[in-house]
């Protein structure tokens, strides 16, 4: 299968901390990717990297295969990228319905058009709107649509992010941390989510996340980083059991 | 290979029954009805106005002059109510309108209209590179910008001669399409502009361009990940923003057929217009026509105290910062809107109230680490 999204050795110092160092990984086509590690160890820097909110001092990333380096922040999605945040980034002063729809924006017509409401642009518009509502649907959301976000519990909240990002139809997704703070119930309802995600709609999908029990059952290959650099990679049985790892998780405890 | 059994997948809790907004958009669309019929109201009363017996030119004068500041407040509620960036300068814009009308109709003899348009691009042309300018500046650095293009609008229009200074430009009276009119029909004149700028602000405001307008308000980060040009955009609003006061700047010097540096070189019109956006509220549409009618009625309510004017809006603003943040519309519309949330429960809308501070926190989530 076709590589998705690679890097290649990249490295970001934050002044005098190494966030990454020389960190690089594959994500195949179609598949649910794991990048796993403790505290600290970079994922969300690579995350960032990855997405272009971080320019790397070194290291090249590849989307199908093309170098992103020149791409601004927000073109990534229209490069079939879309992001969600470990910390919560919600429009907190509009709906749940609204929320989703600004994940759709690269969708909608241009500027003017849109502002004039000119025909084709309201025809968009409630295509669109369709759309979102069925996102919502597909998250349980539904009754959420005309609430305000910033009204909503904290494990809504993630999943309107979710949803966002799912409004902007890509290819690949980024997940910070999904189910972290969620309960058990969340969490093993997310899971399924993300992998229906992937199976019927072929999004593929890398995730950080810190709930090993569900990374262990999600993902279909796992990259191990640990102080900004690649510890392991493998699939899940063998990460379980891999040496590197055990220590690299036990040590963090001490 | 595969770790993740289909089994777990398909073995999904049942599907909830779908929850039914139809009720919930019927009322919405039928709240919607209702602003529209209340903004006709507004607009038959202001059409009516003038042709009410014993109306004199002077007071479709006054009420012109209402309807201008509304227009120059509505330019700046773009700014600080949809994009949250604050402007201290917009009588930069008020000046660069009233004196590129003013010289095109001195020099070249055109009428309003043409005025308006040209009045209002080179507002929109100047405001587009302010914003390209200030395009890494937010919060009180943004104001201190804002306020500095003020003082160099007033630096030039008072030094260079092309603008004639104190001495100022003198205007032949006003016309439409070679028609002269007066008092009242620059009165319908402002009206029509004011009609047609707040159709555009609703329209922007209801389209993806304010969608993203707030977006990049409420959440920089999340506006970009889904694909929010922020260049693009913080340039669109300045620029429409400029566009919208730069027309009112057009009328405001041609209902005295007068401008002079001693009006425009100076940065009151930039206070008084964000006066009105703070006390009549920046983000609904009724904010700009409320804080319009205050700034210019409370000089005349006055009479012979108009010197305190500025005194009595110094302690309104504080007021109205204190008790009512989002303005005095916020609060007169207050209880339409609760009476609206009531009717959209009856209709089984879920109406959050906001939750308690821990579990709507949007901080950092805490991270749970379990060991493999
Ligand atoms: N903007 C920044 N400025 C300075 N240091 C930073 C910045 N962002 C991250 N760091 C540092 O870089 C290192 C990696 O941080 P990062 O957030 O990528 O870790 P993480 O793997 O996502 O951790 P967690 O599991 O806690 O989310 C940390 O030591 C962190 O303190
Ligand atoms: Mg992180």
């Amino acid at each position: 299968m076709a590589s998705h999204l690679k890097c290649e050795e990249i490295t970001v110092r934050f002044g005098g901390v190494v966030a990454c160092d020389g960190v690089s990984l594959d994500v195949e086509e179609g598949k649910i990717v794991g990048l796993i590690g403790p505290n600290g160890a970079g994922k969300t820097t690579l995350f960032n990297v990855l997405s272009r909110f971080q320019e790397a001092d070194a290291g090249e990333v590849y989307l199908r295969g093309q170098p992103v380096n020149k791409n601004s922040t927000s073109q990534m999605v229209n490069l079939g990228m879309a992001r969600t945040f470990q910390n919560i980034n919600l429009f907190a002063e509009q709906t749940t319905l609204d929320n989703i729809l600004i994940g759709a924006h690269h969708l909608c017509a241009p500027p003017l058009q849109s502002m004039l409401w000119m025909p084709q642009a309201r025809a968009v518009e409630r295509e669109l709107t369709d759309r979102a509502v069925e996102i919502a649907e597909m998250l349980n959301l539904e009754s959420e649509l005309d609430n305000l976000a910033k009204n909503l519990p904290y494990g809504l909240q993630k999943r309107v992010e979710l949803a966002r990002a799912l409004a902007a139809k890509p290819e690949i997704i980024l997940l910070d941390e999904p189910v972290a703070g969620c309960n058990e119930e969340e969490t093993e309802e997310l899971q399924n989510i993300i992998a229906r995600l992937n199976r019927e709609l072929g999004i593929t999908v890398l995730l950080v996340e810190h709930d090993m029990s569900m990374v262990m059952s999600i993902c279909d290959y796992l990259y191990v980083i640990n102080f900004g650099a690649n510890l392991a990679q493998g699939e899940p049985a063998d990460i379980q059991t891999n040496r590197d790892v055990i220590t690299a998780y036990l040590g963090e405890e001490v | 290979m595969e770790q993740r059994t289909d089994a777990d997948i398909q073995d999904q809790s049942p599907q909830p029954t779908k929850w039914d907004r139809s009720a919930i958009v019927r009322l919405k669309a039928r709240f919607e009805r209702q602003n529209w019929a209340g903004v006709l109201f507004l607009l038959a009363c202001a059409v009516a106005f003038p042709m009410l017996p014993g109306v004199e030119g002077w007071q479709a004068y006054t009420v012109a002059l209402v309807i201008i500041y509304i227009i120059a407040a509505q330019g700046i509620s773009v700014l600080v109510g949809f994009t949250g960036l604050v402007s201290v300068g917009h009588g930069g814009f008020l000046a660069i309108g009233a004196y590129t009308s003013a010289l095109l109709t001195k020099y070249f003899e055109t009428d309003i209209i043409i005025g308006l348009i040209s009045g209002g691009l080179m507002a929109g042309f100047i405001g587009f590179l302010l914003g390209l300018i200030f395009l890494r500046l937010s919060g009180a650095f943004m104001a201190i910008g804002t306020l500095g293009f003020a003082f160099f609008v007033g630096t030039v229009v008072n030094n260079v001669p092309l603008f004639e200074g104190r001495e100022g430009i003198s205007l032949p009276s006003n016309k439409v399409m070679f028609w002269e009119i007066g008092d009242i029909g620059f009165y319908y004149v402002s009206l029509t502009v004011l009609a047609l700028v707040t159709l555009f602000s609703y329209c922007m405001v209801r389209s993806s361009v304010g969608r993203a307008f707030m977006a990049l308000r409420d959440s920089e980060k999340a506006a970009e990940a889904s694909g929010v040009n922020r260049v693009l955009y913080r340039t669109i609003a300045f620029s429409i923003s400029a566009f919208i006061t730069g027309m009112a700047g057009v009328l405001n010097g041609h209902i005295v057929n007068y401008i002079s540096s001693e009006v425009y070189g100076d940065i009151w019109y930039s206070v008084d217009i964000l006066v009105a956006v703070v006390v009549g509220g920046s983000a609904v549409l009724m904010g700009p026509i409320i804080g319009g009618i205050f700034v210019v009625m409370l000089p005349f309510m006055l009479e012979e105290l108009a010197d305190f004017a500025f005194i009595l809006k110094g302690v309104v603003l504080i007021l109205v910062l204190i008790f009512a943040p989002a303005g005095i519309a916020e609060v007169l519309g207050r209880p339409i809107r609760n009476m609206r949330a009531r009717l959209l429960r009856q209709a089984g809308y879920g109406g959050r109230e906001p939750a308690p501070a821990e579990t709507t926190s949007v901080a950092a989530a805490p991270s749970q680490t379990e060991k493999p």
